[in-house]
């Protein structure tokens, strides 16, 4: 029956036609507005921007001044800027690319870029970029990453590295000197666990992954190696059976974090820190803010250090960051480029990163010294010995939706399963599901 | 007599009946148009989602813009249930529904069925004031409810925490082997997180079911129970010989909600959980989630899943209905 598969798509939209109409309906009551089905020349009068997080101040500020650069150019333009939060983002995404109103242009974590544009979500941008001076100088594994199949479909906006906070109060107060390898972390937490009764050591995040990376490479090992079309994962080895380990031992046997840790995301270890419930917690330059404004007082307190490596090097760490990139269905990509150039410009790059304590992600700006600033310093010097997640538009099933990395680690925390059987079998589905079709 | 002479003629009888039929006809039609609004409403809104899962599982459908119509639908035959069957952790996936199911059914109906009993023995304003108690919690949302819930048992701050926090140390440590609690995680076990959320799921419906059981006895005559007490029957074969038989039907009624909620439980697992992502602890409902939903979506193997779920439903439900039937036959 050749006819067959036809038939059967078109039967397929036709069933379809009412719940698309619902879901247009409802996106467009809950405003997320986008593009409208007119022909001919598009309708110019607004431009949604999706952003992630909550919104803080100091981005709404920045992005009321974007806009306004941007309607020097496009005074009739009104640019709609609407915060999404990071956990609701795929959901938010996936309800635009069914319903078909989605926004304009769109904000995304780096590690995502791949897998929605695997996805058909987002524009080829490929052009536009190579034709863009001040992309020049931007850091070219961020450019490389937002890439996929040689074409590119975001452009990195701005970059973050983790570190460990520590409070240098209870430091110096016990003549504890900052750590440089495991084993000085585990016995600096050990005593300042026994010297304040009623904190942890460590807030460890034993439910994330991004924080997990730094103790795996530093131990030597990958997360996965592409053989030609093959992935390999490098979780069944020796070094990566040493990291975790280490990581998870802080939970089991060191007892410097507590079992209730197997769960915590990054959020929950920040806030045992900001709180003064632990005396180290591994967190991001940008959670300076919410930690100061759970707790103002420990900005005479705090300091931070390199995440160690096992033997007196700092560990390489994952730079997260965030792609700026143009929806697909958008009826304005003239217009969305046009805004991404105001946004992305160098100037407002740094502007944007100094205010919310990221990076900027060119070149010579990054060279800027940052030595006069306590927390950023120890920053700065790890965004030199930055590193990425594998480059493949599966990863992100592996990271956001099997969560692999973090199941491995939480149920060796848990108890559930010996290192050796939880690095194995994540280790078989990592690689299943990287070389799946 | 004149009637009987009229009646007797058959031509003037089958005159009369002409417009009788009609009109009995006109009658019978009428609940049907009654019924039509609710049938249309219940088509679109039920029948027609349920067809189109069906009819999506069948297909291999991996991108948003084919869900759009964009992009073609390839037939799949039934290689997504093919999948899932042969998946393991699916066996598994299903053997937590139903252990989970099947227990808080008993435990939702046993405690809802006790509540009830209680409340026709109070008096009237005490029945009025623990009534409207225990219905605070069915009128709960479901989310705020269980969010309280996980604050109950929050790793730190938590009133669980605190409680076990306070127990002597001898005590605890003897009963639990540990003294203190601050950081226990108490959703890592498997075991604990379902018994944490068998507690929420049972009290967020067990009002329903005492209410029901109330109004059941409130509609049967209360001597019969009075002679069989004065007759020496104590509670409990009052209960099975004469109160039971009676409530039969709001039992199967509920047994049959109560299994139809607890199967498909999905908002309080989400929050104790956390979200989609502790896979030991998956049931149907959040598996068929994970597998849609989460990216990269597999619209088709979500809705086998979505699929084999109403399976089970329809025929559990389905057989306890026809069982009820039966019985109502016999008598």
């Amino acid at each position: 029956m050749p006819n067959a598969p036809r038939e059967t798509v078109v039967r397929g939209r036709r069933w379809l036609a009412l719940p698309t109409a619902v879901l247009v309906s409802v996106s467009i009551l809950s405003g997320c507005g986008g593009s409208d089905g007119s022909a001919g020349k598009p309708d110019t009068s607004k431009l949604v921007v999706w952003m992630m997080g909550d919104g803080p101040d100091a981005q709404k500020q920045f992005m009321d001044e974007v806009e306004a650069e941007f309607r020097t150019r496009h005074p009739d333009t009104d640019v709609q800027v609407q915060y999404i939060p990071w956990l609701e983002a795929p959901q938010k995404f996936q309800a635009a690319l069914t319903g078909g109103a989605g926004p304009d242009v769109t904000e995304l974590g780096n590690t995502e870029t791949q897998g929605w544009a695997g996805q058909d979500a987002l524009a080829d941008l490929t052009t536009r970029f190579a034709g863009w001076s001040e992309g020049e100088d931007i850091l070219p594994e961020l450019v490389k990453n937002a890439r996929l199949d040689g074409r590119q479909y975001g452009v990195p906006w701005y970059a973050g590295v983790r570190a460990v906070f520590y409070r240098a109060d209870w430091f110096s107060e016990l003549g504890i000197k900052v750590p440089t390898s495991w084993q000085e972390l585990v016995d600096a937490a050990k005593r300042l666990q026994a010297a304040k009764p009623g904190t942890y050591g460590i807030a460890l995040p034993g439910n994330s992954e991004l924080p997990f990376y730094s103790i795996l490479w530093s131990a030597g090992a990958e997360i996965a190696t592409r053989n030609g079309d093959t992935w390999t994962s490098g979780y069944n080895t020796p070094a990566a059976k040493k990291a975790v380990r280490f990581w998870t031992e802080l939970v089991t046997v060191d007892k410097v974090a507590p079992p209730a840790a197997a769960a915590w995301n990054e959020v929950d270890a920040r806030t045992q820190f900001a709180t003064g419930k632990a005396a180290m917690a591994f967190a991001g330059s940008w959670q300076q803010g919410a930690m100061l404004k759970d707790n103002p007082d420990l900005a005479q307190k705090w300091g931070t250090f390199p995440i160690p490596g096992p033997s007196g090097q700092p560990a390489p760490v994952f730079a997260g960051g965030s792609d700026i990139a143009i929806w697909k269905d958008s009826k304005r990509q003239q217009l969305a480029w046009d805004y991404m150039q105001v946004l992305l410009s160098k100037k407002n790059d740094k502007k944007f990163a100094d205010s919310l304590k990221f990076f900027p992600v060119h070149k010579d700006q990054l060279a800027t010294d940052y030595s006069s600033d306590r927390i950023m310093s120890t920053f700065a010097a790890a965004m030199q010995n930055a590193r990425m997640t594998p480059v493949t538009p599966k990863w992100i099933e592996v990271s956001r939706n099997k969560t692999l990395t973090q199941t491995m680690n939480s149920s060796v925390m848990k108890g559930q399963k010996t290192v050796d059987q939880a690095v194995a079998e994540a280790a078989t589905e990592m690689e299943s599901i990287l070389n799946s079709r | 007599m004149s009637t009987t002479l009229v009646e007797s003629n058959a031509d003037v009888a089958g005159a009369r009946d002409a417009p009788a039929r009609r009109r009995r006809r006109r009658v019978d039609r009428l609940p049907y148009w009654l019924l039509a609004p609710s049938l249309a409403i219940i088509g679109v809104l039920l029948l027609w989602p349920l067809g189109q899962v069906l009819w999506m599982s069948l297909h291999d459908l991996r991108s948003a813009r084919q869900i759009r119509g964009e992009q073609p639908w390839p037939w799949a035959s039934l290689a997504n249930y093919r999948l899932i069957l042969e998946d393991p952790f699916f066996w598994r996936v299903l053997r937590n529904t139903v252990v989970f199911a099947l227990a808080n059914v008993g435990l939702t109906m046993v405690l809802g069925t006790l509540v009830g009993l209680l409340l026709h023995r109070l008096t009237q304003r005490m029945a009025g004031f623990v009534g409207s108690a225990i219905m605070l919690a069915w009128a709960t949302p479901a989310v705020t409810g269980s969010i309280v819930w996980r604050w109950l048992f929050d790793d730190t701050s938590g009133l669980a925490t605190w409680a076990f926090n306070a127990l002597p140390d001898r005590l605890s440590g003897a009963l639990f082997g540990r003294t203190d609690w601050t950081g226990y995680g108490w959703f890592n076990q498997p075991l604990l997180f379902f018994a944490i959320l068998t507690l929420v799921v049972v009290w967020h419906s067990f009002p329903f079911v005492a209410v029901s059981v109330l109004a059941g006895l409130k509609s049967v005559p209360s001597d019969l129970g009075e002679v069989a007490e004065v007759d020496g029957a104590g509670p409990w074969r009052v209960f099975w010989r004469i109160t039971f038989p009676l409530l039969r039907p709001v039992f199967g009624i509920l047994i049959v909600l109560s299994t139809i909620w607890d199967f498909r439980v999905f908002t309080q697992y989400y929050v104790l959980a956390g979200g989609i992502q502790d896979r030991p602890t998956f049931m149907l409902s959040a598996y068929s989630y994970a597998e849609a939903f989460l990216i990269p979506p597999k619209y088709g193997v979500g809705s086998a899943i979505a699929v084999v779920l109403t399976a089970i439903l329809l025929t559990v439900t389905g057989g306890y209905v026809w069982m009820m039937l039966r019985r109502e036959d016999q008598r």
